[in-house]
Formats: structure tokens, sequence, C-alpha cells
């Protein structure tokens, strides 16, 4: 049975709309077409939640199989994109709270604020005052990647949705099921804790 | 630019705020306040800047192809799941 949008519930449409619409008429065979546009964003969301490649494969499709189960259970009250990712987060906690027992670390505030800075510099380090496309290279690209695989999953989902899925801080809320100050804590602990290692990095390096 | 003597602690204050000073997603009188503060800081204005790097940095990351043998895993999944419905 196809979920009815109850009357006075504002709507959402997109450029999905219609696809969605046909597919819960039962034009299942349109089905394919939904998720040729999000295979590889998914694949990447996956990629990254995930250190391990057949993790992330599994998480993709356990994603796409749910999506196919509830799809007639979308409102419509939402982008579908903001839809997915919530079934994509979902699944992807659901899957660590299965496999593992220890609880996630925190990451300290007080511990990421390194208060020798104030005393020590002169002005802002090298790496942070480069253009971007003479820092960017493979190895760089790969450090930040196993940076955000050493986030705590609550933080590394968090990041990755406001600043490489480039969701909204409500939006983000939504999809997480937590309070926007809660979402804006957590980027800000994660931006923070990355930050770290790229110093750390960098201090190599120049 | 110079840093003017101050207390830190304020600056420990202001550093909790900053991923929302970068987003603007703060009332005016406190993005009135870091803007203020940064002109003074150091500390504080470097640090705001490798958040801001660390940001750029994050949305560099790109997208990578879904490798061919996943995809077709995928599309078989697909079919099989059309034909059970």
């Amino acid at each position: 049975m196809t979920a009815e949008t109850p009357p006075n519930r504002k709507t959402v449409s997109d450029d999905d709309t219609e696809l969605i619409r046909a597919i819960n008429a039962g034009h299942a065979e349109r089905f394919p077409e939904l998720v040729r546009r999000y295979e590889q964003k998914l694949y990447n969301f996956g990629r990254r939640m995930c250190r391990n490649e057949s993790d992330a494969e599994d998480l993709v499709q356990d994603t796409l199989l749910n999506v196919f189960r509830y799809l007639n259970e979308f409102r419509y009250e939402t982008k579908f994109k903001n839809w997915l990712y919530r079934v994509a987060a979902n699944t992807c906690l659901k899957k660590r709270r299965r496999s593992k027992f220890a609880p996630e670390p925190e990451l300290s505030l007080e511990e990421l604020a390194r208060p020798e800075e104030a005393e020590t510099l002169e002005q802002a380090p090298e790496w942070a005052r480069m253009p971007l496309e003479q820092l960017l290279n493979e190895e760089l690209l790969e450090t930040l990647n196993q940076a955000i695989w050493s986030l705590p999953e609550k933080y590394r989902i968090v990041m990755i949705l406001r600043d490489v899925e480039e969701f909204s801080t409500e939006e983000a809320a939504q999809i997480l099921n937590l309070s926007p100050a809660n979402v804006k804590v957590r980027l800000h602990r994660a931006r923070l804790f990355l930050r770290d290692r790229l110093r750390g990095y960098f201090s190599h390096d120049l | 630019m110079t840093c003017k003597p101050h207390d830190h602690r304020h600056c420990l204050e202001l550093f909790s705020k900053l991923s929302e000073y970068i987003d603007r997603e703060m009332d005016e009188g406190e993005l009135r306040e870091i803007d203020a503060h940064i002109t003074e800081c150091l500390a504080c204005l470097s640090c705001l800047q490798s958040l801001k790097q660390t940001i750029a940095l994050c949305k560099q990351t790109g997208l990578q192809p879904v490798p061919a043998v996943f995809s077709q895993k995928l599309q078989s999944m697909l079919q099989d799941l059309q034909r059970s419905r």
C-alpha cells in the first residue's frame, strides 16, 4: 500500500518525485533508474563511513534493500535524497551497534583546544594560508581519509553529512534524529580533530 | 599584525564557537564579537584559518567511481528484487 500524505502536511517536490511516484504506483522496473542516480554518492558515503571496502559495499546493498522495501512509506515531506541518507545512516549505525560493544570515545573540546597555541604563534601555519590547489595531492588526501576513519563514528557521520555531502545543520539533524545544537557540537569537535591530524601531518612536511 | 596582550580564557570561550562562526550560524552580536577578536588575537586567527582550511580540504575529497564488479553485483541484486515483487 502506498503511503498517502496526510492533509495539511507540506510536501516537497524535486527531480526525484516523479520517478518515486511511478515506482510506488507499481513501476518497480524503474527502481534501477533511482539506484543509478545515487549509486556513486551512496558508495562514496559508505567508503567514508567504513574503513573496510567490503563493509562499505554491504552498507550500500543493505541501504538499497531497505529503500526498496520501504519506499512506499516515503511521504514526500522531505527531499528523497535526505530520506535516502536517513536510511543509509540508520543502516550504518545499526550495523555498528550489532558488531561492537565498546562505547565510543568522546572528543573533548579542552583537549582539542591546545591553549599553548596562544603563546607560541606568530602567524597562521603555512598550510592554512596556502591555496588549496598547491596543497592537494594524493598523499594529503590519503592522510585526510585516514583521519576521517579515525574519528569516532558519531562524529564522523556528522562531519561527512555536513562538510562532504553538504547538508545543512537542520537537514543533518533530521537525518540523524539529533537536535541542531547537538549536530553543531559534534561537527565542531570533528573538525578540530581533523585539523589536529592535518597539523601533525604538515608539521613533518613544511 | 601584532597580538595584543589579553586574557586567553576568553579565547577558549570563542574557540568553542568557531565552527558556528565559519558557518555563519550565530547571531549578529556574536559574529561581530568574533570579527573584532580575530583582528587582535593571532592565536584565534590562526586557529580560524586552519579550521577553514581543514573544512575546505574535506570538501575536496571527491567521488570515487563505483567498482565495475560491485556495480554488476548491485544490478543483479536489483533484478532479483524485481522478480520477487
